[in-house]
Formats: C-alpha cells, sequence, structure tokens
C-alpha cells in the first residue's frame, strides 16, 4: 500500500504536474484529492504577473507607437526625413528601435513570469492545465500583430476559466486580440454589410480603372474554432457550415488607434454592427436569427456543449495527461462527465481524476520540451530569475519555442513526435547547461533522483549517479537520464 | 556501400571525417550509376500556386485576382512585373533563381497539383501528403522512409530536430540541426550510453545521436554564421535588429538548405533528404507574405544548388505544399484554404525548361467548387515518377509499399532527362 501511494504521488507529480520539487513526494499525502484540490480553483499566478499591462493597455501603447512612427517619418516642416542616418549612414530602422523601447520590458517580463511560475508553482497541476489550454488555444507570436498578445491571452482568457464553463474560456479566447489577430478574425468583413457596401459604392464611383480592394469574408477563425477549439477534424461538418459560421462572426473586431486615442473604450475586443453579415445563418443544421455579437456568441454555446466537442476535448486532456493512446473507456467516462454537467471543466477534470486507467502503472507520456525545462527547473532549485533569454533559447533550440508553434493546432505531446537523434542530442546539451544552474549547497544528487523520480529511478542510473565525479556532473547525468525524459 | 556508422559519422562532420572524405572519394556508388540524390522540400500552410506561379494568360486570373494579380506587363498597383515563362505562366517576381534554373532547363513548375486529399484543413492535408495514402489516417509511416527502404544502402536525411511524419518509419533516418554551442562532456556520454540502451523506446535514436554527434561535432563554418537564434517573446533591441538582418539575408530556409546540400553533396552522403518550412499560410496582407517567403525560398534553392553543386547533375528535388488556396482573393487581401497548388521539380537531373501538367483553367465552370483551381495531377503520380526514372525503385515497389493501392496511378513520365532502368 505504502509502494502504491508512492507510486501515485510521483505520477501526480511528474506526470500531472510540472516535475516533482525536492520534498514533495514525501508530503503529497493522496494524489487524486491533491490533484482534484487544485482542479476546483483559478491558476494562482503567485503575484508574478504584477505590473503588466493589460491587452487593453498594449493596444493604447501600440496606437501610440504608430503614431510616434508617423512623426519620426516626417521633419518639423513636415518633409519625409530620408531613411538613413546622415551620421552613420546606416538606415535608421526606426520602428524596431521605437518597438524595442516601448515594448522590451514587458515582453522580458510577460516571459520570465511564466517560466517563474513554472519553477515555482505550488500548484502544478493546474499550471499544467492552464499551458494544456493555452496550447488547445494555440496562437503564435511568429504572426506579428499577434506578438504582443499571445501572454497576455493565457493570463486574461485561460487562466481566470480554468475552473468554470468552457464556453466562458471558448469565449474569451475568441474574443481576445490575440486569436482576433492570429486568424486574422479582425479584418474579415459581410460581403453584404453596411461597411462593404458603402466600400463598394465608393469604389465604383472610381473611374481610374484600378482593380477594386473589395472588403469581405475571411473564413480562417471560423474553420479553425470547429476544427481545433470545439468539434474536431472527424466531426461531420461541411465547407457550407464553416463559411456560414465565418458570416456570424463577421464584425468581431479591435478598437481602432482613433478610438482608443479618444480614450473611451473599455474592451479590448469591439463588435462593429457595420461589419457585421445581416440576416441568419445555418450552421449544423440549425438556423441562427440573432443579431449582431450574439449570433456568432450563440453558434458557440451550441459548440461548446456538442458531443463532438466533449469528445475532442475529452481525448485531447486524456492524450495529454495519460497516455499518447488513451483508453477508450476513460475518454468516454471524461466525455460523458462533460456533457453531463453542461460543459463545465471541473467536471471533465474529476472525471479523469477520478478513473483508475489515469493511475494505471503503464500510463506515461514523454516530456515535451518545455516540460523537460520546467521538469528541470523544479528538480534542480533553479530559479529563472528575471533573465528569460536563456530559457527562451533553450526551448528554442529544442523545438518548442514559448507561443511559437508552427500551426494553429499547437505544439504536439506525442512523444514520437520528439524523440529523434538530434533533438535527444540536444536534450543531452540543456541537460548539462541546467546542472550548471543549480545552486550547489546540501547538493546530494543521489537522494535528489530517489526524490524527485520516486519508483521510477532505474538501478543503472542509480548506479551511474552514484560514480560520477562531481555533483554536478551527477545532476546532468540526472536531468539527462531516460527515466527523467518521460512522466510516468 | 557506406556502414551506418559511417554515414553517421559524415552527419557529426568530424574533422577526421572530413580527411577521410578527401582520401576515400565514393567509388563504389558512382561505379554503378545508381549515386543520386533527391530531396522533398515541405511548405507548410498552403502555398498560394497562383501568387508563385501566376497564370496570367489565362482570362479569368486577373477577373479573380483582383489586386494580388500578377503579370510580366508590371501588372496592377505597386508590384512588380512577373517573371514571364511562357503564354500563360510567369514566375512571381522574387523567383530570379528559379527563373534561371528553367533557363537552364532544370525547373519544371506543375500547377494544378493536389495530394489525393481534396479537404481543407491543413493538418490532413499534410498528414496525407506525408504518409503517402489516399487518405489523412492511411499509415503511420512516411512514403520517404518507405522508399529509403526500397533502396539498399540508402540513408535518409530530415533536417530538423524531431522526424517529420514523411521521413518516420522502420528505416532509421538521421535528423540535423544546427547544433548547440556547447561540447558535452564525454565521460556523461559514456555514462548515458548504457542507460539509454535500456529503454526500448528512446535506445535506437540515443544510439544514432551519439553516433553522429558524440565525435566532437562541430558545424560546417560555412552554415556556423547566424542561425538566427531569435526570442521574439523575450526579445530586446539587439536581438530583434538581429533577427531583422537574418530575415533580411534570407531567413532560415537558406541555411537548412545549404546544410541539406552540404550533407547530399558528400561521396556517402544521404541520397533521400527532407527539408521543411513554415509560414505559408497567407489569409491577409498576401503580397507583402509572399514577397519575403518567395524570396527566402528563391534563396533557399540557389544555397541548395551551390552547396549540392557536385552532386547536381544527379540531382531532383520537389517542393511541395499541403493545398492551395481560393482562387478569388479573400476580404482581406488574403486567399483561404483551397485545393490545387503548384509543386516544383527541380534538378541538373530535370527535364524542364517548360511547364507540366494540364492546366484546367479559372473561367466560370472550370473552378473546383466554384473556389478552387481544380487539381489535374495527383502528387503521387509525380513522386512515383522521380522514384524511379530517377532512384530507380521499381514501380511495383511503388505501387504497393511505398504508395499503397497507387497501383491505378500511372508514374509520370518525361519529368527526367534521363530515365534510369528500374
Amino acid at each position: 500500500m505504502r509502494a502504491e501511494s508512492r507510486r501515485r504521488a510521483a505520477s501526480a507529480l511528474n506526470r500531472l504536474g510540472l516535475g516533482a520539487r525536492h520534498g514533495e513526494l514525501e508530503q503529497l499525502g493522496d494524489a487524486t484529492s491533491w490533484a482534484l484540490a487544485q482542479s476546483r480553483r483559478p491558476a494562482a499566478d503567485l503575484g508574478v504577473f504584477d505590473g503588466l499591462p493589460d491587452s487593453l493597455d498594449y493596444l493604447r501603447k501600440e496606437a501610440r507607437l504608430m503614431q510616434q512612427r508617423r512623426a519620426l517619418k516626417r521633419d518639423d516642416a513636415g518633409q519625409p526625413v530620408p531613411s538613413a542616418s546622415v551620421r552613420s549612414g546606416k538606415p535608421v530602422n526606426s520602428l524596431a528601435r521605437l518597438y524595442a523601447r516601448m515594448f522590451g520590458d514587458d515582453l522580458r517580463h510577460e516571459a520570465s513570469a511564466r517560466w517563474q511560475l513554472a519553477a515555482r508553482t505550488g500548484t502544478p497541476f493546474a499550471e499544467r492545465l492552464v499551458r494544456f489550454w493555452s496550447n488547445h488555444f494555440a496562437v503564435s507570436v511568429d504572426k506579428g500583430p499577434a506578438r504582443l498578445y499571445a501572454a497576455p491571452m493565457e493570463r486574461e482568457a485561460i487562466r481566470p476559466h480554468l475552473d468554470g464553463r468552457f464556453y466562458d474560456m471558448l469565449l474569451a479566447v475568441e474574443q481576445h486580440p490575440a486569436m482576433l489577430r492570429y486568424l486574422d478574425q479582425a479584418q474579415s468583413v459581410g460581403p453584404d454589410s453596411p461597411l462593404a457596401e458603402r466600400v463598394d459604392r465608393r469604389l465604383a464611383r472610381r473611374a481610374d480603372g484600378q482593380p477594386a480592394r473589395k472588403l469581405g469574408l475571411n473564413e480562417n477563425l471560423a474553420r479553425e474554432i470547429m476544427e481545433l477549439h470545439t468539434l474536431g477534424v472527424g466531426a461531420h461538418y461541411t465547407q457550407a457550415d464553416v463559411t456560414q459560421f465565418a458570416r456570424a462572426l463577421t464584425g468581431w473586431s479591435l478598437p481602432f488607434p482613433r478610438e482608443l486615442e479618444q480614450g473611451d473604450v473599455q474592451r479590448a475586443f469591439k463588435f462593429r454592427p457595420f461589419a457585421h453579415e445581416p440576416g441568419s445563418v445555418t450552421v449544423l443544421g440549425k438556423v441562427y436569427d440573432q443579431r449582431g455579437e450574439d449570433q456568432a456568441r450563440a453558434i458557440l454555446a451550441d459548440f461548446a456543449v456538442h458531443p463532438a466537442t466533449a469528445q475532442h476535448l475529452a481525448t485531447e486532456l486524456a492524450t495529454h495527461c495519460v497516455s499518447d493512446v488513451p483508453p477508450s473507456g476513460l475518454v468516454r467516462h471524461m466525455a460523458q462527465a462533460y456533457l453531463d454537467s453542461g460543459g463545465m471543466l471541473p467536471a471533465l477534470y474529476a472525471a479523469m481524476l477520478e478513473h483508475p486507467a489515469t493511475w494505471a502503472p503503464d500510463a506515461r507520456k514523454f516530456r515535451t520540451p518545455q516540460d523537460l525545462l520546467y521538469a528541470g527547473m523544479r528538480a534542480g532549485g533553479i530559479d529563472p530569475g528575471d533573465k528569460p533569454q536563456p530559457w527562451e533559447g533553450f526551448s528554442m533550440r529544442l523545438g518548442q519555442p514559448t507561443f511559437m508553434p508552427r500551426s494553429p493546432a499547437g505544439y504536439t505531446d506525442i512523444a514520437s513526435d520528439w524523440i529523434a537523434p538530434d533533438a535527444l542530442w540536444k536534450r543531452v546539451q540543456v541537460s548539462e547547461a541546467l546542472a550548471e544552474r543549480v545552486p550547489r549547497s546540501g547538493l546530494d544528487p543521489c537522494a535528489l533522483a530517489a526524490d524527485v523520480l520516486g519508483p521510477q529511478l532505474g538501478a543503472g542510473t542509480d548506479l551511474a549517479l552514484r560514480r560520477a565525479e562531481a555533483p554536478e556532473q551527477a545532476v546532468a547525468l540526472l536531468l539527462a537520464s531516460p527515466e527523467f525524459q518521460w512522466r510516468v | 556501400m557506406t556502414t551506418r556508422r559511417e554515414f553517421l559519422r559524415l552527419m557529426g562532420y568530424s574533422a577526421a571525417a572530413a580527411a577521410t572524405l578527401t582520401l576515400w572519394p565514393g567509388i563504389t556508388r558512382a561505379a554503378t550509376g545508381s549515386d543520386t540524390r533527391f530531396l522533398v522540400l515541405m511548405l507548410r500552410g498552403g502555398l498560394d500556386g497562383l501568387h508563385a506561379l501566376p497564370p496570367y494568360g489565362d482570362p479569368g486570373y486577373a477577373q479573380l485576382r483582383g489586386p494580388l494579380a500578377l503579370s510580366p506587363a508590371g501588372s496592377t498597383a505597386e508590384a512588380a512585373a512577373a517573371l514571364k515563362l511562357d503564354g500563360t505562366f510567369a514566375l512571381h517576381p522574387a523567383l530570379t533563381f528559379a527563373q534561371q534554373l528553367y533557363q537552364r532547363g532544370q525547373l519544371l513548375p506543375i500547377p494544378a497539383a493536389a495530394p489525393p486529399y481534396w479537404g481543407r484543413s491543413h493538418f490532413e492535408a499534410q498528414d496525407c501528403v506525408e504518409n503517402g495514402t489516399a487518405t489523412p489516417d492511411g499509415a503511420q509511416t512516411g512514403w520517404l522512409n518507405r522508399a529509403i527502404a526500397a533502396l539498399p544502402g540508402a540513408e535518409g536525411l530530415a533536417v530538423s530536430t524531431v522526424m517529420p511524419l514523411m521521413m518516420r518509419g522502420a528505416v532509421p533516418v538521421a535528423t540535423w540541426t544546427p547544433p548547440l554551442p556547447v561540447r558535452v562532456n564525454p565521460i556523461l556520454l559514456q555514462r548515458l550510453e548504457p542507460l539509454y540502451a535500456e529503454d526500448p523506446r528512446l535506445a535506437p535514436a540515443f544510439a544514432d545521436a551519439l553516433a553522429s554527434q558524440g565525435g566532437g561535432a562541430v558545424m560546417p563554418d560555412t552554415m556556423a554564421a547566424s542561425m538566427p537564434g531569435a526570442m521574439p517573446l523575450a526579445m530586446d533591441g539587439k536581438t530583434m535588429r538581429g533577427k531583422a538582418k537574418a530575415m533580411g539575408s534570407g531567413g532560415r530556409l537558406p541555411q537548412l538548405m545549404q546544410a541539406a546540400g552540404t550533407f547530399m553533396a558528400k561521396a556517402e552522403g544521404p541520397r533521400i533528404g527532407f527539408v521543411e518550412d513554415y509560414g505559408w499560410d497567407t489569409h491577409a496582407n498576401q503580397a507583402a507574405i509572399l514577397m519575403r517567403k518567395l524570396k527566402e525560398l528563391d534563396n533557399a534553392l540557389s544555397s541548395f544548388a551551390q552547396a549540392a553543386q557536385p552532386v547536381w547533375a544527379r540531382t531532383t528535388l520537389v517542393v511541395v505544399t499541403e493545398f492551395g488556396r481560393t482562387a478569388r482573393i479573400n476580404g482581406t487581401n488574403g486567399t483561404d484554404h483551397g485545393t490545387g497548388s503548384v509543386m516544383f521539380v527541380a534538378g541538373g537531373a530535370v527535364a524542364g525548361g517548360r511547364v507540366g501538367g494540364q492546366w484546367p483553367g479559372m473561367r466560370p465552370g472550370q473552378l473546383y467548387q466554384d473556389r478552387d483551381i481544380h487539381a489535374t495531377t495527383d502528387f503521387r503520380a509525380v513522386f512515383k515518377g522521380l522514384l524511379a526514372g530517377h532512384m530507380g525503385v521499381s514501380e511495383s515497389t511503388l505501387a504497393t509499399r511505398v504508395f499503397p493501392g497507387s497501383a491505378a496511378l500511372q508514374p509520370q513520365g518525361g519529368l527526367l532527362r534521363v530515365a534510369r532502368a528500374a
């Protein structure tokens, strides 16, 4: 019994949490209750985000930046400034410099806050769930206009709704500047909306023969909501459903810089009735005749509690927390509990935690690069401090830079996607670099290994640790060991 | 034939390996006439074929494309003139090296090409392109890996940190990206080796890593320069400018392609290569994004051709993307997911200098679902044509093992200057 509860505690810390810290395994108590308690509260942030701008602040700063840039381009007499500096002959590149001056500190703060939280949190299961949802609703800072908003989206749209209704999280995400810009929604205009018609009339009056830049639909967000955020790619919907939903979403947008300057803006989301496609739409056979913003809200509300969504979310969460191919009984149980609760996330989590498959001895996941870094920090007692550069650098070289997935599907968490010679080699290199950062005082690598890996520590690794010639080499060995690459 | 270990040491490009290469040019393969090379460059996100290879001569094109339309006549708005190929097609203005290849008869663009999957999901379409079947879940391994399996003694290289689906499968394939500038303690490696041997899931990959990198891996000097170490989330002014500079000099793809070319040019180098790139999903402001990305692609083709110069005459490469984009522009000066796109076949062995495939047209009634370019070429026919004629894989193996269930689909002929007998 003692061995069994120890095994479960190790799974709770390593597979469900972000990696065991020194001493946690012995104090954990009942693993299921430990995780359940964390899933019923909003995720604690330990104050690491204090002092950061919110999305509306960022929008305002961005508007100011554009103003300054325009001013820079003209001299006092309103003449354009030549693009190369007179003194050095080098390009002024003023936007990059202005951008760095205005946002550099904030971006460093955003990045380091996330690493600090991963290293310091006492509710690591909740923190894993935050990052799971953040990746489920992936945005990428590769897309310039979305860059400032990726980290705020996690804070503003994911964290507060972690213990609530999925619909609330879904709505907060789809109305967030990060998502509206990443998936090009902000500019999507109904082809028969008042705005499109006005532009059409204006263009018709132009007689210069220039091709018209017509305003119209962009179906990117609509498609990815259905395929990735809710129903899932296997669900039965058609191109027509996507287009109809895209029509309903028109008008979901952001405040313009001019509106921000006028100062009457309260939210980083703005519904633009003029850009909204009038009339009812039919999605998945149901007619939605709501007006304005409510139309797409109503569709999202139905998507949120659709059986295909339940199945999709349950599969994804079980795959992330239990096994690359989760038992179908577990997925069914989770999906049913979710539907029975009317789409409550704590019901989904609880169904997973109370199911025996979640605690089966053969349940295991391969650590993604970010998981490996979190676990390394936690095991080694490394605090990332307020300089995020090394951590962002490690995760980039390991193939998982923060908020930069290659597609809206987010990062994969399947072992075969991450196990490759080059990837393992870079893990060894990173383990050495991490080991150099582990505080030396009182360091006993052999005890540490037993403490963080628990029953997973193999005899071979244990022996190799005992034979290591110096503590830092032993720590590198621990972090690079095959056992440490898995969340068991 | 080269042994696996030799090959992997070569991948590590240690000084010793370099010396060996000079003393022992790859006599065996060259002597048997089977020393050809084949590379796939996959552009993820859905390249707009109508923008890379504008069919300016098609009467429907300018009308549907509006401000995005390109033409050799200097086209609309402020856009530069497209590079004319024939009476119907031109290349995007950024593809200047590609145009040179075309003029040398070494580039064959094939418009209206698609995988057998005609849906509009990135992820399903990519899976289908990579697994080489007619459906997204038709196979768990990649057709390129299965092709290597059909080529005795051939080695594969994926220029990526993790294994792409197209290269996954029974044959071990090397992965490579520029290493971290950290030298690993050899004693640590010695200790880890037996530990990894005990983990059946990790053992093969770790053994390959050791073999390729363990001998004191160093980057070829040409590649050591500036892999952009970008950290967008925490970028200060300096790194931001650094990144801008790296972008200005052509981005990441040319460097990866140069690496692929360098490895594949070696006498005992990998015969099959894979490189991938991202960022082709142009829902908005397409003209500016593709100006940058196509320039990057053009630089990539040029740096590969340069690095692979010794084997260029025996090389074919094919550029593919998972799908094309809507024939009409959308409301945000971009395009949404569509069907047929373009594939480019290039290399010294290619019978190029002409536009391949059949052009379905883009006038009313010619579009697929009144929306997309109607695909007339199945990717697999081109892959099969190249693997048969250039690499010497037998047609029966192609039809049953490499592209299972594709017996009815003939390998496309006429892609190569000189086709080899299987």
